[in-house]
C-alpha cells in the first residue's frame, strides 16, 4: 500500500484524501491545545489517531466537526473548504462524529436516539435500511429499543452511539474511543462490521486508547503530541519505532 | 362541606390554565436553560389581545385564540433573536438581565398606551350546576382549552420531527448539532411555542378574571411555583404543578383573606424547594 504522503499532492487532495485537515489550531478560551495541526483521512481507508491522554485528540475531532470553532488553519471535505461550517451542515453533507462521552439524549428512547441520527435529509431516505443494519449489528439495542437512553449501561450506550452515527448514512465516521467500555466480543464484532462498511465505500477516521488495536485495524496511523503529529506512518512502520513501541505499546 | 368542595374543583379547573402558562416557562428553560423573565409581559399580551379583538372589533373571545397562537409565536421567534440568542450557554444572569430589560419595555410601553385601567372581557356562557353550585362556564372552557393545549403540545414534543428535535436540544445540544439539527433555529422555534403558550394562557384568564397591564407579574410568579411543582424543564410536570397550585388555592380561598393567597403559596414554594430540589413530579418520562 502506498504512503500518503508519498504520492504527488494534486491526486491526494480530490482522488484520495476525502478529508484533509491543514495547520490546525485551536483551544477553549485563552489555552491553546492544537498547535498546528495536520492529517488526512483517505477515501475508502481507516485511518487511526492514537496519543497519549489530554494530547488534544477529542480537541482535534471537535474542531474539524464544528463543535468547538478552528483559531486557524483549514478544514477541506471533498475538495471543499469546511473550515467554518456549522457541525449541523457538516452532517448533511456526510460527516459523523460519535463523541467522546457518548453524549445520548438520555430522556429520549434508544429508538428516538437513532432517529436523531437520520435526521439529516440525505439519511431520512435510507432510514429503515440503516435501522435494519444497526440492529442486526447490535441485536441488543433492538431488544431495548423503548428504553430511555440514559438508562442503558455504560456498553449499551456505547453501542447507540455509534449506531446513531452509522444512522445518518455517512461518507466519513468519525468515531472517539471506539472501544471504551465495550466488552472485547462486541468491540470484535464492531470491528467486522466496521470493515464491511469500510469495503462498502467509507472512510473512517478513529481515535483510539488501544494503540495495539489502532495498529491492527488501521490502513494509516497518526501519533499526537502535545497538539501536534508527532509521528505518522503505515501501523507496521510505527509498530517497529523504538520510541512508539516504548511510549505506547509498553514494550 | 359541598362548598369547599366547589371551591376546590373549581381551583383545578384554574390551574389547568395556570399549568398552561408554566408550561411556557418550563419549556423555554428546559429547552435552552433560559428563565424567560418576558413571561408575565407575555401573558399580559394574551390579555390584550383578547381585549382588542373581542371588544373592539367584536369577535367571540374564543375565537381570538387562533390568533394569539401564532402571533405569540413570532413574537417568540423575534424575542429570541433580540434578547435570547447571545444569552444562551452564557451565565443565566445574563438572560436574566436581558429579558427582564425587555419585560419592562413592553410593561412601559403597554401602561403608556392603556395606562393601569382595569379591563373585563364580557363571557356569556352558561355554567354547569350542581346542587346549589354552579360551575361558570367560562372556567369550565378555558380548563378544556388548556388540557387540549397541553396535550397538543406532548403530542408535538414526542410525535413529530421538530418536536422530538427540540427534546434532543434540551438534552445535549452539541450532539445535536453533530447529527444535523440546526439547534440555533430549534432553540428560535422553543422560544416561539413558550410564547405563544404564554399568550393563550393570558387569552384564557383573561376569559375568567379582570386584568391590567400590570397583571402579569403575579402569573408570572404563580408559573415559578408551578414550576417548582412540577419538576423544572418538564412540561408534562407544568400542568401537574398547575392543578396542583389550583387545588391549593381552591382549599385556601374559602378560610383566609385574597391578599394571603399569595403569601401561602410562596411560602410553599419554599418548602417544596427545600424538600423536593428537582420538584414534585420530576420524573423522567415528562421531562424533555
Ligand atoms: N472544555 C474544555 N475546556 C478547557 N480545556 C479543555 C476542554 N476540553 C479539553 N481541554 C484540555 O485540552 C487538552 C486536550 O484535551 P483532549 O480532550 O483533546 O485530549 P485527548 O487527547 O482527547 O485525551 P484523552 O485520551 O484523555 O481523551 C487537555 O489538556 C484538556 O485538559
Ligand atoms: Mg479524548
Amino acid at each position: 500500500m502506498p504512503d500518503v504522503a508519498n504520492l504527488n499532492p494534486a491526486a491526494t487532495s480530490r482522488a484520495e484524501a476525502l478529508l484533509t485537515v491543514e495547520s490546525l489550531e485551536a483551544g477553549y478560551g485563552e489555552v491553546q491545545v492544537l498547535w498546528g495541526l495536520s492529517l488526512k483521512a483517505r477515501r475508502g481507508a481507516l485511518t487511526a489517531i492514537v496519543g497519549a491522554n489530554g494530547a488534544g485528540k477529542t480537541t482535534t475531532l471537535r474542531a474539524v466537526a464544528g463543535s468547538i470553532a478552528p483559531w486557524r488553519g483549514k478544514v477541506s471535505f471533498e475538495g471543499e473548504d469546511v473550515t467554518h461550517l456549522p457541525s449541523h451542515a457538516k452532517a448533511a453533507r456526510g460527516f459523523a462524529l460519535v463523541p467522546e462521552g457518548r453524549q445520548l439524549f438520555a430522556t429520549m428512547s434508544v429508538a428516538e436516539n437513532l432517529e436523531m441520527g437520520a435526521f439529516s435529509k440525505r439519511a431520512a431516505g435510507k432510514y429503515a435500511d440503516r435501522l435494519d443494519q444497526v440492529f442486526t449489528l447490535f441485536p441488543r439495542l433492538a431488544e431495548r429499543k423503548r428504553q430511555l437512553a440514559g438508562t442503558l449501561s455504560g456498553g449499551e450506550q456505547q453501542m447507540v452511539a455509534i449506531a446513531r452515527g452509522l444512522m445518518s448514512d455517512p461518507d466519513i465516521l468519525i468515531i472517539d474511543e471506539l472501544s471504551l467500555g465495550l466488552a472485547p466480543v462486541v468491540v470484535y464484532q464492531l470491528l467486522a462490521t466496521l470493515k464491511q462498511l469500510k469495503e462498502a465505500g467509507l472512510t473512517i477516521l478513529l481515535v483510539e486508547q488501544n494503540v495495539h488495536l489502532a495498529l491492527a485495524l488501521s490502513d494509516y496511523a497518526y501519533v499526537v503530541a502535545e497538539g501536534k503529529i508527532f509521528m505518522e506512518g503505515l501501523p507496521a512502520e510505527l509498530a517497529a519505532k523504538p520510541e512508539i513501541r516504548k511510549a505506547y505499546l509498553g514494550l | 362541606m359541598l362548598g369547599i368542595l366547589a371551591s376546590i374543583i373549581d381551583g383545578v379547573l384554574v390551574g389547568l390554565v395556570y399549568g398552561l402558562a408554566a408550561m411556557g416557562l418550563t419549556l423555554i428553560w428546559g429547552v435552552m436553560d433560559v428563565i424567560n423573565l418576558t413571561h408575565g409581559a407575555m401573558i399580559v399580551a394574551g390579555m390584550m389581545a383578547l381585549y382588542l379583538l373581542a371588544n373592539a372589533l367584536g369577535i367571540s373571545p374564543y375565537l381570538t385564540l387562533p390568533p394569539v397562537l401564532i402571533g405569540g409565536f413570532f413574537v417568540g421567534v423575534a424575542l429570541y433573536w433580540i434578547a435570547i440568542h447571545r444569552m444562551v450557554g452564557r451565565p443565566p444572569l445574563m438572560s436574566l438581565l436581558s429579558t427582564f430589560s425587555v419585560n419592562l419595555i413592553l410593561i412601559g410601553v403597554g401602561t403608556a398606551v392603556w395606562g393601569t385601567a382595569l379591563f373585563n372581557v364580557e363571557v356569556s356562557l352558561p355554567g354547569i350546576t350542581v346542587g346549589r353550585y354552579t360551575f361558570p362556564g367560562a372556567h369550565i372552557l378555558a380548563a378544556v382549552l388548556a388540557a387540549v393545549i397541553a396535550a397538543l403540545l406532548y403530542v408535538f414534543l414526542h410525535y413529530t420531527r421538530t418536536g422530538k428535535a427540540m427534546r434532543a436540544v434540551a438534552n445535549n445540544r452539541e450532539a445535536a448539532e453533530l447529527v444535523g439539527i440546526p439547534t440555533t433555529r430549534v432553540l428560535a422555534i422553543s422560544v416561539g411555542v413558550g410564547v405563544a403558550l404564554a399568550g393563550v394562557s393570558g387569552m384564557l384568564i383573561g376569559t375568567l378574571f379582570p386584568f391590567t397591564i400590570l397583571s402579569g407579574d403575579g402569573y408570572q410568579l404563580k408559573g415559578f411555583i408551578v414550576t417548582v411543582l412540577g419538576g423544572f424543564g418538564n412540561p408534562v410536570g407544568a400542568l401537574l404543578g398547575g392543578v396542583a397550585l389550583g387545588l391549593l388555592e381552591g382549599m385556601v380561598t374559602p378560610f383566609v383573606p385574597v391578599s394571603w393567597t399569595l403569601v401561602i403559596e410562596f411560602a410553599l414554594f419554599v418548602l417544596v424547594l427545600i424538600a423536593f430540589p428537582g420538584g414534585i413530579f420530576a420524573s423522567r418520562r415528562g421531562a424533555l
